[in-house]
Protein backbone atom coordinates (compact mmCIF):
# COMPACT_ATOMS: atom_id res chain seq x y z
CA UNK A 1 0.00 0.00 0.00
CA UNK A 2 2.73 2.49 0.69
CA UNK A 3 4.53 1.70 -3.00
CA UNK A 4 0.87 1.96 -4.26
CA UNK A 5 0.52 5.80 -2.94
CA UNK A 6 3.64 6.98 -2.98
CA UNK A 7 3.84 6.38 -7.29
CA UNK A 8 0.12 6.88 -7.03
CA UNK A 9 0.79 10.74 -8.31
CA UNK A 10 3.22 9.78 -11.06
CA UNK A 11 0.49 7.41 -11.99
CA UNK A 12 -1.76 10.22 -12.41
CA UNK A 13 0.03 12.43 -14.24
CA UNK A 14 1.35 9.91 -16.98
CA UNK A 15 -1.98 8.99 -17.68
CA UNK A 16 -3.40 12.55 -17.61
CA UNK A 17 -1.12 13.72 -19.79
CA UNK A 18 -1.26 10.83 -22.77
CA UNK A 19 -4.88 10.92 -22.31
CA UNK A 20 -5.15 14.41 -22.97
CA UNK A 21 -2.45 14.15 -25.47
CA UNK A 22 -4.64 11.45 -27.14
CA UNK A 23 -7.41 13.56 -26.99
CA UNK A 24 -5.85 16.51 -27.98
CA UNK A 25 -4.38 14.65 -30.94
CA UNK A 26 -7.93 13.16 -32.19
CA UNK A 27 -9.85 16.18 -31.48
CA UNK A 28 -8.47 17.75 -34.71
CA UNK A 29 -9.37 14.15 -36.46
CA UNK A 30 -12.25 16.00 -37.86
CA UNK A 31 -10.21 19.08 -39.15
CA UNK A 32 -7.78 16.83 -40.83
CA UNK A 33 -10.91 14.68 -42.60
CA UNK A 34 -11.74 18.16 -44.00
CA UNK A 35 -8.74 19.07 -45.48
CA UNK A 36 -7.83 15.74 -46.72
CA UNK A 37 -6.90 16.81 -50.47
CA UNK A 38 -4.30 19.59 -49.00
CA UNK A 39 -3.01 17.13 -46.40
CA UNK A 40 -2.68 14.51 -48.95
CA UNK A 41 -0.33 17.37 -50.95
CA UNK A 42 1.54 18.18 -47.60
CA UNK A 43 2.66 14.50 -47.06
CA UNK A 44 3.44 13.57 -50.79
CA UNK A 45 6.45 15.95 -50.39
CA UNK A 46 7.10 13.63 -47.03
CA UNK A 47 9.70 11.25 -47.54
CA UNK A 48 8.15 7.84 -47.04
CA UNK A 49 10.71 6.73 -44.39
CA UNK A 50 9.43 9.80 -41.97
CA UNK A 51 5.86 8.20 -42.28
CA UNK A 52 7.13 4.65 -41.46
CA UNK A 53 9.07 6.34 -38.62
CA UNK A 54 5.27 6.87 -37.23
CA UNK A 55 3.80 3.29 -38.21
CA UNK A 56 2.57 4.70 -40.99
CA UNK A 57 2.48 2.13 -43.88
CA UNK A 58 -0.18 3.58 -46.20
CA UNK A 59 -1.59 7.31 -46.13
CA UNK A 60 -5.08 6.23 -46.49
CA UNK A 61 -5.15 4.48 -43.24
CA UNK A 62 -4.19 7.88 -41.85
CA UNK A 63 -7.90 9.33 -42.99
CA UNK A 64 -10.10 6.46 -41.40
CA UNK A 65 -10.26 7.11 -37.56
CA UNK A 66 -8.88 4.26 -36.52
CA UNK A 67 -5.69 4.33 -39.01
CA UNK A 68 -5.17 8.31 -37.33
CA UNK A 69 -5.45 6.83 -33.63
CA UNK A 70 -3.22 4.31 -34.53
CA UNK A 71 -0.24 6.50 -36.03
CA UNK A 72 -0.31 8.73 -32.47
CA UNK A 73 -0.77 5.67 -30.25
CA UNK A 74 2.80 4.30 -31.41
CA UNK A 75 4.00 7.62 -30.09
CA UNK A 76 2.27 8.16 -27.29
CA UNK A 77 1.59 4.78 -25.68
CA UNK A 78 4.27 2.76 -27.51
CA UNK A 79 6.94 4.93 -26.39
CA UNK A 80 5.97 7.24 -23.75
CA UNK A 81 3.58 4.19 -21.93
CA UNK A 82 7.10 2.28 -22.70
CA UNK A 83 9.17 5.16 -20.83
CA UNK A 84 7.04 5.57 -18.11
CA UNK A 85 6.85 1.13 -17.58
CA UNK A 86 10.59 0.92 -17.26
CA UNK A 87 11.62 3.83 -15.53
CA UNK A 88 9.02 3.23 -12.43
CA UNK A 89 10.50 -0.64 -12.61
CA UNK A 90 13.94 0.26 -12.56
CA UNK A 91 13.60 2.84 -9.99
CA UNK A 92 11.31 0.64 -7.74
CA UNK A 93 13.69 -1.57 -6.43
CA UNK A 94 16.89 0.78 -6.80
CA UNK A 95 15.22 3.94 -5.23
CA UNK A 96 15.30 2.14 -2.23
CA UNK A 97 19.46 1.65 -2.52
CA UNK A 98 20.24 5.08 -3.48
CA UNK A 99 17.40 6.54 -1.23
CA UNK A 100 19.08 4.33 1.87
CA UNK A 101 15.70 2.94 2.96
CA UNK A 102 17.09 -0.39 2.25
CA UNK A 103 18.70 -0.28 5.66
CA UNK A 104 15.21 -0.15 7.23
CA UNK A 105 13.28 -2.36 4.85
CA UNK A 106 15.91 -4.99 4.18
CA UNK A 107 15.82 -5.40 8.74
CA UNK A 108 12.72 -5.70 8.89
CA UNK A 109 11.28 -9.51 8.39
CA UNK A 110 10.74 -9.66 4.63
CA UNK A 111 12.58 -12.14 2.22
CA UNK A 112 13.94 -10.65 -0.18
CA UNK A 113 11.51 -12.53 -2.11
CA UNK A 114 8.63 -11.16 -0.48
CA UNK A 115 10.40 -7.68 -0.92
CA UNK A 116 10.73 -7.83 -4.91
CA UNK A 117 6.96 -9.46 -4.94
CA UNK A 118 5.22 -6.50 -3.83
CA UNK A 119 7.82 -4.14 -5.63
CA UNK A 120 6.73 -5.86 -8.83
CA UNK A 121 3.40 -6.71 -8.14
CA UNK A 122 2.76 -2.44 -8.01
CA UNK A 123 4.86 -2.14 -11.63
CA UNK A 124 2.87 -4.33 -13.38
CA UNK A 125 -0.41 -3.22 -11.24
CA UNK A 126 0.42 0.54 -12.58
CA UNK A 127 1.40 -0.75 -15.86
CA UNK A 128 -1.81 -1.84 -16.27
CA UNK A 129 -4.02 0.83 -14.61
CA UNK A 130 -1.96 3.31 -17.23
CA UNK A 131 -2.83 1.19 -20.44
CA UNK A 132 -6.45 0.16 -19.47
CA UNK A 133 -7.18 3.98 -18.28
CA UNK A 134 -5.56 5.58 -21.87
CA UNK A 135 -7.17 2.65 -23.86
CA UNK A 136 -10.87 3.37 -22.52
CA UNK A 137 -10.18 6.86 -22.79
CA UNK A 138 -8.77 6.29 -26.15
CA UNK A 139 -11.96 4.23 -26.83
CA UNK A 140 -14.02 7.50 -25.91
CA UNK A 141 -12.14 9.55 -28.13
CA UNK A 142 -12.43 7.34 -30.33
CA UNK A 143 -16.37 6.92 -30.63
CA UNK A 144 -16.74 10.99 -30.01
CA UNK A 145 -14.68 11.98 -33.23
CA UNK A 146 -15.20 8.73 -35.62
CA UNK A 147 -17.37 9.73 -39.03
CA UNK A 148 -17.61 6.04 -39.95
CA UNK A 149 -17.69 2.78 -37.91
CA UNK A 150 -14.54 1.28 -36.66
CA UNK A 151 -13.37 -2.22 -35.74
CA UNK A 152 -13.72 -2.39 -32.22
CA UNK A 153 -12.27 -5.64 -32.10
CA UNK A 154 -8.72 -4.22 -33.87
CA UNK A 155 -8.50 -1.52 -31.06
CA UNK A 156 -8.81 -4.33 -28.80
CA UNK A 157 -5.95 -5.99 -30.76
CA UNK A 158 -3.79 -2.76 -30.38
CA UNK A 159 -4.56 -1.83 -27.05
CA UNK A 160 -3.25 -5.70 -26.20
CA UNK A 161 0.11 -5.29 -28.15
CA UNK A 162 0.83 -2.37 -26.05
CA UNK A 163 -0.24 -3.47 -22.90
CA UNK A 164 2.32 -6.71 -23.75
CA UNK A 165 4.79 -4.14 -24.96
CA UNK A 166 4.76 -1.65 -21.53
CA UNK A 167 4.48 -5.13 -19.55
CA UNK A 168 8.25 -6.29 -21.37
CA UNK A 169 9.94 -3.27 -20.72
CA UNK A 170 8.37 -3.29 -17.41
CA UNK A 171 10.24 -7.16 -16.44
CA UNK A 172 13.28 -5.19 -18.59
CA UNK A 173 13.59 -2.59 -15.97
CA UNK A 174 13.33 -4.74 -13.07
CA UNK A 175 15.68 -7.09 -14.51
CA UNK A 176 18.08 -4.00 -15.22
CA UNK A 177 17.96 -3.05 -11.63
CA UNK A 178 19.12 -6.44 -10.55
CA UNK A 179 22.33 -6.10 -12.00
CA UNK A 180 23.52 -2.50 -10.95
CA UNK A 181 25.82 -3.28 -8.59
CA UNK A 182 26.21 0.70 -7.10
CA UNK A 183 23.15 2.57 -5.55
CA UNK A 184 22.52 4.62 -8.53
CA UNK A 185 19.64 5.99 -10.23
CA UNK A 186 19.66 4.45 -13.86
CA UNK A 187 16.53 6.89 -14.97
CA UNK A 188 18.52 8.28 -18.18
CA UNK A 189 19.84 4.16 -19.49
CA UNK A 190 16.27 3.33 -18.70
CA UNK A 191 14.78 6.35 -21.48
CA UNK A 192 17.64 6.05 -23.68
CA UNK A 193 17.15 2.17 -23.91
CA UNK A 194 13.42 2.29 -25.43
CA UNK A 195 14.42 5.43 -27.79
CA UNK A 196 17.21 3.21 -28.74
CA UNK A 197 15.28 0.59 -29.53
CA UNK A 198 12.52 2.45 -31.15
CA UNK A 199 15.06 3.98 -33.23
CA UNK A 200 16.69 0.82 -34.37
CA UNK A 201 12.97 -0.78 -34.99
CA UNK A 202 12.50 2.41 -37.26
CA UNK A 203 15.44 2.38 -39.18
CA UNK A 204 15.07 -0.93 -39.92
CA UNK A 205 11.68 -0.08 -41.41
CA UNK A 206 13.11 2.83 -43.37
CA UNK A 207 16.17 0.89 -45.09
CA UNK A 208 15.45 -2.44 -46.95
CA UNK A 209 18.74 -3.93 -46.45
CA UNK A 210 18.43 -3.30 -42.71
CA UNK A 211 14.74 -4.88 -41.97
CA UNK A 212 16.47 -7.75 -39.76
CA UNK A 213 17.92 -5.24 -37.25
CA UNK A 214 14.20 -4.62 -36.21
CA UNK A 215 13.75 -8.47 -35.09
CA UNK A 216 15.95 -7.18 -32.13
CA UNK A 217 13.32 -4.91 -30.78
CA UNK A 218 10.50 -5.56 -29.03
CA UNK A 219 8.40 -2.88 -31.65
CA UNK A 220 9.07 -5.55 -33.96
CA UNK A 221 6.58 -8.06 -32.87
CA UNK A 222 4.06 -5.39 -32.35
CA UNK A 223 0.91 -5.52 -34.75
CA UNK A 224 0.63 -1.88 -35.88
CA UNK A 225 -1.06 -2.26 -39.51
CA UNK A 226 -4.91 -2.20 -37.58
CA UNK A 227 -6.30 -1.58 -41.06
CA UNK A 228 -5.17 -5.17 -42.11
CA UNK A 229 -7.99 -7.39 -42.69
CA UNK A 230 -6.32 -10.10 -40.91
CA UNK A 231 -5.13 -7.87 -38.16
CA UNK A 232 -5.03 -10.14 -34.79
CA UNK A 233 -3.00 -11.06 -31.76
CA UNK A 234 -0.29 -12.82 -33.24
CA UNK A 235 0.89 -16.56 -31.28
CA UNK A 236 4.33 -15.37 -31.81
CA UNK A 237 4.13 -12.06 -30.68
CA UNK A 238 2.10 -13.07 -27.30
CA UNK A 239 5.32 -15.49 -26.90
CA UNK A 240 7.67 -13.28 -27.05
CA UNK A 241 6.46 -10.65 -25.00
CA UNK A 242 5.11 -13.54 -22.67
CA UNK A 243 8.35 -15.43 -22.53
CA UNK A 244 10.25 -12.72 -22.36
CA UNK A 245 8.79 -10.84 -19.70
CA UNK A 246 8.61 -13.60 -17.51
CA UNK A 247 12.13 -14.96 -17.97
CA UNK A 248 13.01 -11.42 -16.87
CA UNK A 249 11.58 -11.35 -13.86
CA UNK A 250 12.06 -15.14 -12.89
CA UNK A 251 16.14 -13.91 -13.75
CA UNK A 252 15.30 -10.66 -11.69
CA UNK A 253 14.19 -12.44 -8.42
CA UNK A 254 17.02 -14.60 -8.55
CA UNK A 255 19.46 -12.27 -8.63
CA UNK A 256 17.73 -10.06 -6.03
CA UNK A 257 17.93 -13.01 -3.89
CA UNK A 258 21.08 -12.86 -4.10
CA UNK A 259 22.12 -9.32 -4.93
CA UNK A 260 24.66 -7.10 -2.33
CA UNK A 261 22.78 -4.15 -1.57
CA UNK A 262 25.44 -1.28 -1.52
CA UNK A 263 24.76 1.72 0.10
CA UNK B 1 24.13 -23.15 27.85
CA UNK B 2 22.09 -20.86 25.81
CA UNK B 3 23.75 -19.38 22.30
CA UNK B 4 25.87 -16.44 21.83
CA UNK B 5 24.09 -13.76 21.20
CA UNK B 6 25.95 -13.04 18.06
CA UNK B 7 28.49 -15.43 16.84
CA UNK B 8 31.02 -14.88 14.01
CA UNK B 9 33.44 -17.03 12.73
CA UNK B 10 35.80 -16.26 10.60
CA UNK B 11 33.98 -14.05 8.36
CA UNK B 12 35.19 -12.71 5.48
CA UNK B 13 33.73 -10.02 2.68
CA UNK B 14 35.58 -8.87 0.14
CA UNK B 15 34.26 -6.44 -3.09
CA UNK B 16 35.99 -7.65 -5.95
CA UNK B 17 39.73 -6.61 -5.51
CA UNK B 18 38.60 -4.35 -2.66
CA UNK B 19 38.90 -5.39 1.08
CA UNK B 20 35.77 -5.40 3.42
CA UNK B 21 36.40 -7.53 6.30
CA UNK B 22 39.01 -10.58 6.70
CA UNK B 23 38.66 -13.62 9.16
CA UNK B 24 36.71 -11.51 11.40
CA UNK B 25 35.84 -13.80 14.61
CA UNK B 26 33.89 -12.67 17.61
CA UNK B 27 30.97 -13.39 20.32
CA UNK B 28 28.37 -11.47 21.64
CA UNK B 29 27.12 -12.93 24.99
CA UNK B 30 23.58 -13.14 25.59
CA UNK B 31 22.24 -10.07 27.51
CA UNK B 32 25.42 -7.90 27.35
CA UNK B 33 26.06 -4.59 25.79
CA UNK B 34 29.29 -5.38 23.29
CA UNK B 35 30.81 -2.26 21.72
CA UNK B 36 32.42 -2.54 18.26
CA UNK B 37 34.74 0.09 17.54
CA UNK B 38 36.75 1.08 14.72
CA UNK B 39 37.64 4.30 11.99
CA UNK B 40 35.19 5.08 9.21
CA UNK B 41 35.63 2.43 6.85
CA UNK B 42 37.39 -0.04 9.10
CA UNK B 43 34.62 -2.92 8.51
CA UNK B 44 32.17 -2.22 11.17
CA UNK B 45 29.57 -1.52 8.86
CA UNK B 46 30.34 -4.17 6.93
CA UNK B 47 29.97 -6.73 9.30
CA UNK B 48 26.76 -5.19 10.60
CA UNK B 49 25.25 -5.71 7.05
CA UNK B 50 26.47 -9.17 6.85
CA UNK B 51 24.58 -9.74 10.16
CA UNK B 52 21.51 -8.39 8.86
CA UNK B 53 21.57 -10.29 5.07
CA UNK B 54 22.05 -7.09 3.03
CA UNK B 55 26.19 -8.42 1.99
CA UNK B 56 26.27 -12.32 1.73
CA UNK B 57 29.70 -13.44 3.23
CA UNK B 58 32.81 -14.62 0.88
CA UNK B 59 33.95 -16.76 3.77
CA UNK B 60 33.12 -17.83 6.58
CA UNK B 61 29.55 -17.68 8.66
CA UNK B 62 27.79 -15.39 11.51
CA UNK B 63 24.81 -16.81 13.76
CA UNK B 64 22.52 -14.83 15.72
CA UNK B 65 20.61 -16.42 18.50
CA UNK B 66 22.19 -19.60 16.73
CA UNK B 67 20.90 -19.16 13.58
CA UNK B 68 22.74 -18.39 10.32
CA UNK B 69 22.37 -14.87 9.25
CA UNK B 70 21.96 -15.89 5.38
CA UNK B 71 19.46 -19.25 5.71
CA UNK B 72 17.47 -17.90 8.91
CA UNK B 73 17.86 -13.94 8.12
CA UNK B 74 14.00 -13.71 8.79
CA UNK B 75 13.22 -15.38 12.04
CA UNK B 76 16.05 -13.38 13.04
CA UNK B 77 14.63 -9.82 11.93
CA UNK B 78 12.08 -10.98 14.01
CA UNK B 79 13.91 -10.61 16.78
CA UNK B 80 16.27 -8.15 15.99
CA UNK B 81 16.00 -4.00 15.91
CA UNK B 82 18.67 -2.52 13.68
CA UNK B 83 19.35 1.45 14.31
CA UNK B 84 21.54 2.52 10.57
CA UNK B 85 23.72 5.00 10.69
CA UNK B 86 22.13 7.07 7.93
CA UNK B 87 18.68 7.67 9.69
CA UNK B 88 17.37 8.15 6.54
CA UNK B 89 13.73 6.98 6.61
CA UNK B 90 10.82 7.21 3.95
CA UNK B 91 10.71 11.33 3.54
CA UNK B 92 7.47 11.75 2.55
CA UNK B 93 5.67 9.91 5.05
CA UNK B 94 4.47 11.13 8.93
CA UNK B 95 6.42 9.71 11.57
CA UNK B 96 3.51 8.55 12.99
CA UNK B 97 2.39 6.64 10.11
CA UNK B 98 6.30 5.49 9.41
CA UNK B 99 6.32 4.41 13.34
CA UNK B 100 3.06 2.35 12.81
CA UNK B 101 4.04 1.11 9.25
CA UNK B 102 6.93 -0.72 10.72
CA UNK B 103 5.22 -1.49 13.96
CA UNK B 104 2.15 -3.76 12.09
CA UNK B 105 5.04 -6.02 10.63
CA UNK B 106 5.69 -6.99 13.59
CA UNK B 107 1.86 -6.57 15.66
CA UNK B 108 -1.67 -5.97 13.45
CA UNK B 109 -1.97 -3.32 16.23
CA UNK B 110 1.23 -1.58 14.78
CA UNK B 111 2.65 -1.42 18.21
CA UNK B 112 0.64 1.35 19.26
CA UNK B 113 1.72 1.27 22.89
CA UNK B 114 5.26 1.09 22.50
CA UNK B 115 5.13 4.03 19.66
CA UNK B 116 3.29 6.32 21.95
CA UNK B 117 5.59 5.23 25.30
CA UNK B 118 8.56 5.77 23.07
CA UNK B 119 7.40 9.04 21.62
CA UNK B 120 6.98 10.58 24.75
CA UNK B 121 10.25 9.09 26.03
CA UNK B 122 12.36 10.97 22.75
CA UNK B 123 9.46 14.09 22.31
CA UNK B 124 8.70 13.07 18.97
CA UNK B 125 6.30 15.20 16.29
CA UNK B 126 4.13 12.28 14.81
CA UNK B 127 2.41 14.29 13.00
CA UNK B 128 5.68 16.00 10.88
CA UNK B 129 7.12 14.44 7.39
CA UNK B 130 10.20 12.57 7.96
CA UNK B 131 11.61 14.60 5.39
CA UNK B 132 10.83 17.77 7.52
CA UNK B 133 12.87 16.78 10.44
CA UNK B 134 16.22 17.32 11.54
CA UNK B 135 19.08 15.19 11.56
CA UNK B 136 18.18 14.66 15.13
CA UNK B 137 14.73 13.79 15.19
CA UNK B 138 15.25 11.75 12.38
CA UNK B 139 17.61 9.55 14.76
CA UNK B 140 15.00 9.28 17.35
CA UNK B 141 12.34 7.83 14.95
CA UNK B 142 14.84 5.20 14.11
CA UNK B 143 15.85 4.61 17.32
CA UNK B 144 11.93 4.29 18.00
CA UNK B 145 11.56 2.17 15.17
CA UNK B 146 14.36 -0.46 16.24
CA UNK B 147 12.62 -0.80 19.31
CA UNK B 148 8.94 -1.63 18.49
CA UNK B 149 9.03 -4.73 18.68
CA UNK B 150 10.89 -4.88 21.89
CA UNK B 151 14.10 -7.07 20.10
CA UNK B 152 16.04 -9.75 21.62
CA UNK B 153 18.89 -8.41 20.01
CA UNK B 154 19.77 -4.75 19.44
CA UNK B 155 22.30 -3.54 16.78
CA UNK B 156 22.98 -0.06 16.19
CA UNK B 157 25.51 1.90 13.97
CA UNK B 158 26.32 5.32 15.55
CA UNK B 159 23.16 5.98 17.26
CA UNK B 160 23.98 9.30 19.01
CA UNK B 161 25.31 10.73 15.47
CA UNK B 162 22.87 14.09 15.68
CA UNK B 163 21.16 13.57 19.17
CA UNK B 164 21.73 17.07 21.51
CA UNK B 165 22.68 15.29 24.92
CA UNK B 166 19.74 15.34 26.72
CA UNK B 167 18.28 12.75 24.43
CA UNK B 168 21.77 11.22 24.25
CA UNK B 169 21.31 10.68 28.45
CA UNK B 170 17.82 9.18 27.24
CA UNK B 171 18.82 6.78 24.92
CA UNK B 172 21.83 5.45 26.81
CA UNK B 173 19.49 5.09 29.96
CA UNK B 174 16.74 2.99 27.32
CA UNK B 175 19.32 1.20 26.75
CA UNK B 176 20.78 0.09 30.37
CA UNK B 177 16.70 -0.24 31.31
CA UNK B 178 15.86 -2.38 27.63
CA UNK B 179 19.41 -4.92 28.45
CA UNK B 180 18.60 -5.22 32.12
CA UNK B 181 15.14 -6.92 30.72
CA UNK B 182 17.38 -9.00 28.83
CA UNK B 183 18.24 -7.34 25.26
CA UNK B 184 21.30 -7.66 23.64
CA UNK B 185 23.22 -4.71 22.04
CA UNK B 186 25.70 -4.88 19.95
CA UNK B 187 27.21 -1.30 19.62
CA UNK B 188 28.79 -0.27 16.72
CA UNK B 189 30.51 3.39 16.98
CA UNK B 190 33.30 5.59 16.77
CA UNK B 191 32.48 7.61 19.66
CA UNK B 192 34.29 5.69 22.66
CA UNK B 193 33.13 7.52 25.29
CA UNK B 194 29.32 6.66 24.48
CA UNK B 195 31.66 2.91 24.13
CA UNK B 196 33.24 3.20 27.56
CA UNK B 197 30.18 4.61 29.23
CA UNK B 198 27.95 1.76 27.96
CA UNK B 199 29.85 -1.94 27.08
CA UNK B 200 31.86 -4.30 29.28
CA UNK B 201 33.19 -5.58 26.21
CA UNK B 202 34.70 -4.40 23.41
CA UNK B 203 36.27 -5.55 19.96
CA UNK B 204 38.67 -3.44 17.81
CA UNK B 205 38.03 -3.61 14.23
CA UNK B 206 41.09 -2.17 11.89
CA UNK B 207 41.50 -2.33 7.78
CA UNK B 208 38.48 -5.40 7.99
CA UNK B 209 40.54 -6.92 10.80
CA UNK B 210 39.78 -7.76 14.53
CA UNK B 211 42.85 -6.83 16.37
CA UNK B 212 41.63 -6.86 19.94
CA UNK B 213 38.75 -8.35 21.34
CA UNK B 214 38.51 -7.71 25.34
CA UNK B 215 36.78 -6.53 28.52
CA UNK B 216 36.95 -2.20 28.19
CA UNK B 217 38.28 -2.64 32.47
CA UNK B 218 40.84 -5.32 31.41
CA UNK B 219 41.95 -2.96 28.34
CA UNK B 220 41.85 -0.33 31.08
CA UNK B 221 43.44 -2.00 33.92
CA UNK B 222 45.60 -4.62 32.87
CA UNK B 223 48.11 -4.02 29.89
CA UNK B 224 48.62 -0.22 29.38
CA UNK B 225 49.72 2.66 31.83
CA UNK B 226 49.84 6.32 30.75
CA UNK B 227 52.92 7.51 32.38
CA UNK B 228 54.31 11.49 32.73
CA UNK B 229 57.92 11.79 34.04
CA UNK B 230 59.35 15.26 34.54
CA UNK B 231 63.31 14.92 35.00
CA UNK B 232 65.23 16.67 37.17
CA UNK B 233 67.60 17.69 33.45
CA UNK B 234 66.21 17.42 30.17
CA UNK B 235 69.94 15.17 29.83
CA UNK B 236 68.48 12.51 31.76
CA UNK B 237 64.96 12.14 29.65
CA UNK B 238 65.63 9.29 27.18
CA UNK B 239 64.17 5.96 27.85
CA UNK B 240 65.28 3.96 24.97
CA UNK B 241 65.71 0.32 24.89
CA UNK B 242 63.02 0.06 27.94
CA UNK B 243 60.83 -2.69 26.51
CA UNK B 244 56.67 -2.16 27.12
CA UNK B 245 57.13 1.29 25.84
CA UNK B 246 54.55 1.50 23.21
CA UNK B 247 55.07 3.35 20.20
CA UNK B 248 57.18 6.65 20.77
CA UNK B 249 57.67 8.59 23.77
CA UNK B 250 56.18 12.34 23.15
CA UNK B 251 59.21 14.31 25.01
CA UNK B 252 59.29 18.09 25.87
CA UNK B 253 62.09 19.25 27.47
CA UNK B 254 62.90 17.57 30.34
CA UNK B 255 59.15 15.58 30.41
CA UNK B 256 58.09 12.67 28.61
CA UNK B 257 54.82 10.81 27.98
CA UNK B 258 54.21 7.44 26.80
CA UNK B 259 52.29 3.95 27.00
CA UNK B 260 53.65 1.98 29.36
CA UNK B 261 52.89 -1.65 28.85
CA UNK B 262 55.72 -3.84 30.14
CA UNK B 263 56.70 -4.55 34.40
CA UNK B 264 56.42 -1.00 36.31
CA UNK B 265 58.74 -2.68 38.48
CA UNK B 266 61.31 -2.57 35.60
CA UNK B 267 60.27 1.02 34.35
CA UNK B 268 61.03 1.79 38.32
CA UNK B 269 64.47 0.18 38.74
CA UNK B 270 65.67 1.98 35.43
CA UNK B 271 64.40 5.60 36.81
CA UNK B 272 66.20 4.77 40.17
CA UNK B 273 69.33 5.98 39.31
CA UNK B 274 67.90 9.49 37.64
CA UNK B 275 66.43 12.45 39.44
CA UNK B 276 63.01 12.87 38.69
CA UNK B 277 60.84 15.95 39.57
CA UNK B 278 57.69 14.49 39.16
CA UNK B 279 56.35 11.43 37.92
CA UNK B 280 52.27 10.08 37.13
CA UNK B 281 50.85 6.79 36.34
CA UNK B 282 47.20 6.83 35.21
CA UNK B 283 45.36 4.21 33.49
CA UNK B 284 44.56 5.63 30.02
CA UNK B 285 40.92 6.37 28.26
CA UNK B 286 39.42 4.45 25.73
CA UNK B 287 40.19 6.32 23.08
CA UNK B 288 44.12 6.26 24.14
CA UNK B 289 44.03 2.88 24.03
CA UNK B 290 42.21 2.48 20.93
CA UNK B 291 44.55 4.93 18.96
CA UNK B 292 47.47 2.46 20.58
CA UNK B 293 46.16 -0.40 18.45
CA UNK B 294 45.65 1.74 15.30
CA UNK B 295 48.90 3.27 15.73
Amino acid sequence: MRELRSNAVSLLIWTSVITALTALTMSFYGVFLENNQKILAMISIIPEGTLQFKGISDVDDLFSVLGFYSANNVIYMLVLGSIYSIVLSSGILLKEEYNKTAEFLLAWPLTRGEVFYSKAAVVFLNVAVINIVTAIAGYITLVTVKREPFSTDAFIVMSVYTLLLNMFFASLGLFMSTLVRRARPITTLSIGLVLILYFIFTISNITDGLSFIGYATPYKFVGMDTLAPDYRLEFISVIYFGGLSLLLSFTAIRLYRRKEIYL
Amino acid sequence: MSNPAIDIASLTKTYGRDRGIEEVSLQVNDGEIFGFIGHNGAGKSTTIRVLLNMLFPTAGNARIMGMDVVRDSRKIKYITGYVPSDANAYPHMEAGEFLRYCGRFFSPDGNERRINELTELFEVDLKRKIGDLSMGNRKKISIIQSLLHEPRLLIVDEPTMGLDPLMQARFFELLRSENRNGMTVFYSSHTLSDVQMLCKRVAIIREGRIIKVEEIETLRKRQLRKIFIEFGSAEENSLTELPGIEGTPLVSGRSVRFLYSGDINQLLSRLSNRKIADMTVEEPSLEEIFMHYYN
